[in-house]
């Protein structure tokens, strides 16, 4: 064989292991250990299939849809199997339920609207939570309940919380029902914000359905750079900080102050990465297909009061408790002591949304309590001061509390939580400090260049985001190129699914 | 997506995505290919992942040495290579039979020398080199036996061509300490051993909690991440309550030494061997580690003390919890 060369033996067996039964197997089925998400590699590679094909797709309107719809589908099949056919049968039940609303008034529009919710609600409240629901009353009760054996359809808590929406909505006359089961699929089926976000209101897309965007060169660019972005805060920080988080949280109390510690901000890094990577995807997905996602990050780590940072961390889910619970409740109109009350109650069920635990419970009652006081502070000292001196040391109190917080979040249990406190309150040594260093030099570095992305000032994001747009679109081969490079040669071996996958 | 008037807009649209699409999958389809076909794409003759350090190809590679090509598809470190010059093989060997295709070079016979067989307890001769020959980047961390095993360790290493490239000797520490810092995961990532001695149990001769021991000694051997490992008993001073079954459960099979019953002169405090018994502690785990343990090694005895170069960490576990 010549001295450089290509033996192209290698094509024929390419080919033969792609169009394999075994691998078209594995391609067609589901797997409950590798459930497609963003970062799969197969999945990604897929996605590429389908842009070329949707690139060659006929310009009806109605076949591209379809075509997306079908996608979606698949998508989610490979997601979470089959309980496709349960997604499917709720999006079915929606659209006529939404019609028969619609039409009807009085009590027996009340009466349509508890009996679409009860059950669109069901089925994230069995699969959800009825194991919690049992484990509490055999402890409280002294029953012996069996427990089931359970598998959580990946995505429910955003799908069944998007449907709820439409319900609502369609029931205050805000929108009208689709009259086309298409649409209405194509709204709930989407496949960027299917499985982990953000919750997207019909109002904000049903109107897109019917006047998508046209792609040019700056949506193209802004797509791109949104899609690598995401994947580089996944794969590359997020999946990287993750690794040293594990280790601390599966044994506390075998880590000194300094390691836990430095360990709760590395998850506060890495939940804000993971979540913010995710939800760049998805909005950089959906706008390469023509339509525009709501933002669901906007800096929150940079929120100098509680208040602020439920604003901009993932704000498709706050502005969802806002309008769906905290107002209908009464919101700020009942009278003081009522609106703390409403305020308290909804950030439990905010809490409760995130996982059947009672450590979400009480990190969102935490974060409850944090915004009653916030709002009785601002009652006696209201003050609207943007002095440096006032506002860091503001912002700096506000991200101790929230990653204070996000160890009950993270801890896998109370006790785990509590000892991972004791360890950082009473067994903290300055000089631990510097062992860390030496020892893992590395993650250091990580963790630095993350809060200075964290805490960076948004206008210059904004100036670095222009500056990209002028890259000419066809050197984004070479970024995405360069960008899948880096996220495999730092790839973790077991890659760590999306932090809000579960919910 | 609805496009109301064909004509230029519509055509750049459609380039555009096909871009986007082609932009996911040429790099993707070439990662693919360099991870699975890079063997059929060649420069000057060498494979591409060679030029860059990644994989030795399979002419390097003992096919009858079967630890080696375990050694190579376990060891997820690819940073060091195993070149041409690392691997030798004795010509006249008659264990390595026919089948083999590795590089012959020629090599002086080690000397043979005798080992008892655990299972019919014959003496039978030491075959010549059956064990994996590759150079190893060896560390060796543990409690304080580690102190005196290092240096009988460390004339192995430069009598056969390994290098000892870190000892941890951790006094006092036991299977808890190990398991739960993360001194070991830290320790591996900077040192990239490419075989681990692993020496515990002193401190916990007299432990009774052998439940969470195994725990511990589950983890540690995960922590470990697939690295070929020797792992050594302690030198019992008196019985144990069941460490010693503890950590051979925990361990691979035929990876674990059992050290206890050995006849070892000790030092001042009657627990810890002296140098003699150091040297002839690392002996018997020489012998094992070349005819019998899971992950072979070919260790030939030391004519002579050897300098000892490498790093040697101490550390306290009444003091430092680890890191």
């Amino acid at each position: 064989m010549p001295q450089n060369s290509v033996d192209f033996n290698f094509l024929t067996e390419f080919f033969k292991s792609i169009f394999n039964q075994h691998v078209l197997n594995d391609f067609l089925s589901y797997s409950t250990t590798k459930p497609w998400f963003f970062t799969e590699f197969s999945f990604l590679l897929v996605f590429g299939v389908f842009l070329v094909l949707y690139s060659f797709l006929s310009l009806s309107a109605s076949i591209r849809k379809i075509y997306i719809i079908l996608f979606s589908l698949f998508f989610y099949y490979k997601s979470s199997g089959l309980f496709l056919a349960l997604f499917v049968l709720m999006i079915i039940s929606d659209y006529l339920f939404a019609i028969f609303l619609h039409r009807r008034k009085g009590v027996f529009k009340k009466i349509l609207l508890f009996l679409s919710l009860s059950y669109s609600l069901s089925f994230l409240l069995y699969f959800k939570y009825v194991n919690f629901f049992v484990q509490n009353l055999n402890t409280f009760f002294g029953t012996s309940f069996q427990e089931n054996n359970l598998f959580l359809p990946i995505g429910i808590s955003f799908y069944t919380f998007q449907s709820v929406s439409y319900l609502i909505d369609v029931y205050r006359n805000e929108i009208p029902p689709s009259k086309n089961l298409t649409d209405y699929s194509f709204y709930m089926t989407f496949f960027p914000h299917l499985v982990a976000g953000p919750i997207v209101r019909a109002k904000d897309f049903m109107p897109q359905i019917a006047d998508a965007k046209i792609i040019d060169s700056n949506l193209f660019k802004e797509s791109m750079m949104r899609i690598i972005t995401g994947l580089l805060k996944k794969l590359f920080i997020a999946d990287f900080l993750g690794k040293y988080v594990d280790i601390v949280h599966q044994t506390p109390e075998g880590f000194t102050g300094a390691e836990n510690l430095l360990s709760m901000y590395a998850y506060s890094f890495q939940i804000y990465f993971d979540f913010s990577g995710y939800s760049d995807i998805a909005i950089g997905i959906a706008l390469l297909l023509g339509y525009r996602l709501k933002e669901n990050f906007e800096n929150p780590y940079a929120a100098s009061n509680i208040t602020m940072f439920w604003r901009k961390w993932h704000i498709s889910l706050s502005n969802w408790l806002r309008d769906y619970v905290y107002i209908p409740l009464g919101g700020n109109r009942k009278g003081l002591v009522l609106t703390y009350f409403f305020l308290f109650v909804t950030m439990l069920v905010g809490g409760f949304w995130h996982g059947a635990d009672w450590r979400f419970v009480f990190w969102g009652l935490a974060h409850g309590l944090a915004l009653i006081f916030h709002k009785m502070w601002t009652e006696i000292f209201p003050n609207d001061s943007k002095k440096w001196y006032k506002t860091i040391p503001a912002i700096l109190i506000t991200f101790h509390f929230v990653s204070f917080c996000w160890i009950f979040f993270r801890a896998t249990s109370f006790d785990s939580a509590f000892s991972s406190i004791h360890q950082i309150f009473f067994q903290m040594r300055p000089a631990d400090f510097a062992g860390f260093w030496f020892s893992r030099t590395q993650l250091c570095y990580v963790m630095i260049i993350s809060a200075l992305i964290i805490f960076i000032p948004f206008k210059l994001k904004d100036f670095l985001y222009s500056r990209v747009q002028l890259l000419p679109a066809f050197s984004w081969i070479i970024w995405i190129m360069i960008a899948l490079q880096i996220i495999v040669q730092f790839k973790n071996e077991i890659v760590q699914p999306f932090i809000y996958f579960q919910f | 997506m609805e496009f109301p008037n064909p004509g230029k807009k519509n055509k750049s649209s459609r380039l555009l995505i096909l871009l986007a699409g082609l932009s996911f999958l040429i790099p993707l389809t070439l990662i693919y290919l360099y991870r699975n076909y890079a063997g059929n794409f060649k420069i000057q003759g060498i494979e591409i992942k060679k030029l860059v350090g990644e994989e030795n190809s399979p002419d390097t590679v003992s096919e009858k040495g079967k630890s080696t090509d375990s050694l190579v598809l376990l060891y997820p470190f690819k940073r060091f290579k195993l070149t041409r010059d690392t691997v030798k093989i004795a010509a006249d060997s008659s264990f390595l039979g026919d089948s083999i295709t590795v590089i012959k070079t020629t090599v002086t016979p080690i000397p043979s020398g005798y080992y008892s067989d655990e299972e019919s307890g014959l003496k039978k001769p030491i075959p010549v080199f059956t064990s994996d020959t590759t150079k190893h980047r060896i560390m060796i961390m543990g409690d304080s036996q580690c102190g005196g095993l290092c240096f009988p360790l460390n004339d192995y290493c430069v009598e056969n061509g390994h290098r000892l490239i870190m000892s941890l000797v951790w006094n006092s520490a036991t299977i808890m300490n190990y398991a739960y810092a993360d001194t070991v995961n830290s320790l591996i990532n900077k040192y990239k051993p490419t075989f681990i001695f692993l020496v515990l149990g002193l401190n916990e001769i007299e432990a009774k909690d052998l439940a969470n021991r195994k725990k511990a000694a589950d983890l540690l051997v995960k922590k470990l991440n697939g690295i070929p490992y020797a792992w050594i008993g302690p030198a019992n001073w008196k019985e144990d309550y069941g460490i010693n079954k503890v950590f051979r459960g925990a361990a691979d099979s035929n990876s674990f030494f059992l050290t206890r019953g050995m006849n070892l002169p000790r030092g001042g405090d009657g627990r810890h061997p002296n140098n003699e018994g150091y040297r002839l502690w690392m002996d018997s785990i020489a012998t094992w580690l070349s005819c019998q343990a899971k992950f072979k090694v070919a260790l030939r005895k030391p004519s002579k003390r050897n300098p000892f170069k490498s790093p040697i960490i101490t550390l306290n576990a009444a003091k430092f919890r680890g890191f």
